[in-house]
């Protein structure tokens, strides 16, 4: 460690002391001060995780109302699949850019290493791997769009990113990683319409708890003198 | 400085946000000179300055890795930092529970 720097120093302290600085104007800046900087820093504002939990159910919900009165069994549509996969890249991408605003300027303990980038990077591979491998080894549709579809992503995301961050004593984002994967779990016992609802409507209840309790932590984190 | 007594280091606005900005980090994170620039919205010779002064007060360290336009300094909070806002607050509150 050494002196600090990384700029010149061309202008002067300014009125830098506490000269005129009450209690209760410092506890305001106090408060204020570490409010805004947990919001800058937190990678899933509860606002963008309320989004996500209408992208969720949005995702989901198309395709059950598709799925739900289907005799026989088909599966999502061909309309269903563009809105579902340009939801899908509208979360990632927006929780990719929110995730690089939070930590800009940030090292240390909180950034992914790229060991664990690549593990949740290879889970996907391995989850959509499979999927394309299942009807040419005799699965029916129901199991292939109806439960796998469902539960895999669910269950193999969830529980690797449920590990990293159980690993990093992260226990705020490892809680609804584990509840994902419980999701993914419980929508195998639905059925190949029940899995769409099950996830449609519990996915959106675990994000929502993630925001909630990200919020709680935001603010009882914050000093209150 | 009794324990009712304000920190001098710590009682001055541009200090007390860099403190908390600072605190606000998970342990064993650092913050970039110009990301904290930014959520202060300090100068950067203002941020020097009172840098400067919670570095001597061992408050915070800093570390400043590359050359000239590749140059970063990275800013933590130090242990003893972290302690000292912490009886900042502790401070404050008997303060303001006394008026």
């Amino acid at each position: 460690m050494s002196n600090t720097s990384g700029a010149s120093p061309t202008a002067a302290a300014g009125n830098g002391d506490g000269d005129g600085l009450d209690p209760q104007d410092a506890a305001a800046l106090l408060r204020d001060t570490t409010r805004r900087a947990r919001r800058q820093l937190e990678p899933f504002p509860p606002l963008m995780s309320v989004v996500r939990a209408g992208i969720a159910l949005a995702t989901y919900g198309t395709i059950w109302l598709t799925v739900r009165g289907q005799h026989p069994y088909h599966g999502p549509t061909s309309l269903d699949i563009p809105i579902v996969l340009a939801l899908a890249a509208v979360n990632l991408g927006a929780a990719i850019v929110l995730a690089r605003r939070a930590y800009a300027g940030v090292s240390g303990k909180s950034k992914l290493r790229p060991v664990e980038i690549l593990s949740m990077a290879l889970v996907w591979i391995g989850v959509f791997v499979v999927m394309a491998a299942l009807p040419g080894a005799g699965v029916s549709r129901e199991v292939w769009f109806g439960q796998y579809m469902v539960a895999a992503p669910l269950i193999a995301a969830g529980l690797a990113w449920a590990g990293i961050m159980a690993v990093r004593a992260n226990w705020l984002s490892a809680g609804p990683a584990l509840a994902a994967a419980a999701i993914g779990v419980a929508s195998v016992f639905g059925g190949p319409v029940g899995a769409w609802a099950i996830a449609a409507l519990a996915l959106p209840v675990a994000i929502l708890a993630h925001a909630i309790a990200v919020t709680v932590r935001q603010r009882a984190a914050t000093t209150r003198p | 400085m009794t324990d009712n007594e304000l920190d001098p280091v710590i009682h001055a606005p541009a200090r007390l946000r860099i403190v908390a900005t600072l605190a606000a980090l998970p342990d064993g994170d650092t913050l970039s000179f110009t990301r904290l620039q930014d959520m202060t919205n300090l100068t950067p010779g203002n941020l020097i300055t009172h840098l400067r002064k919670l570095e001597d007060a061992d408050y915070l360290a800093s570390e400043r890795t590359g050359n000239g336009n590749t140059a970063k300094t990275s800013i933590a909070l130090t242990g003893h930092g972290r302690a000292a806002l912490d009886a900042y607050t502790k401070a404050l509150r008997a303060l303001l529970n006394g008026l």
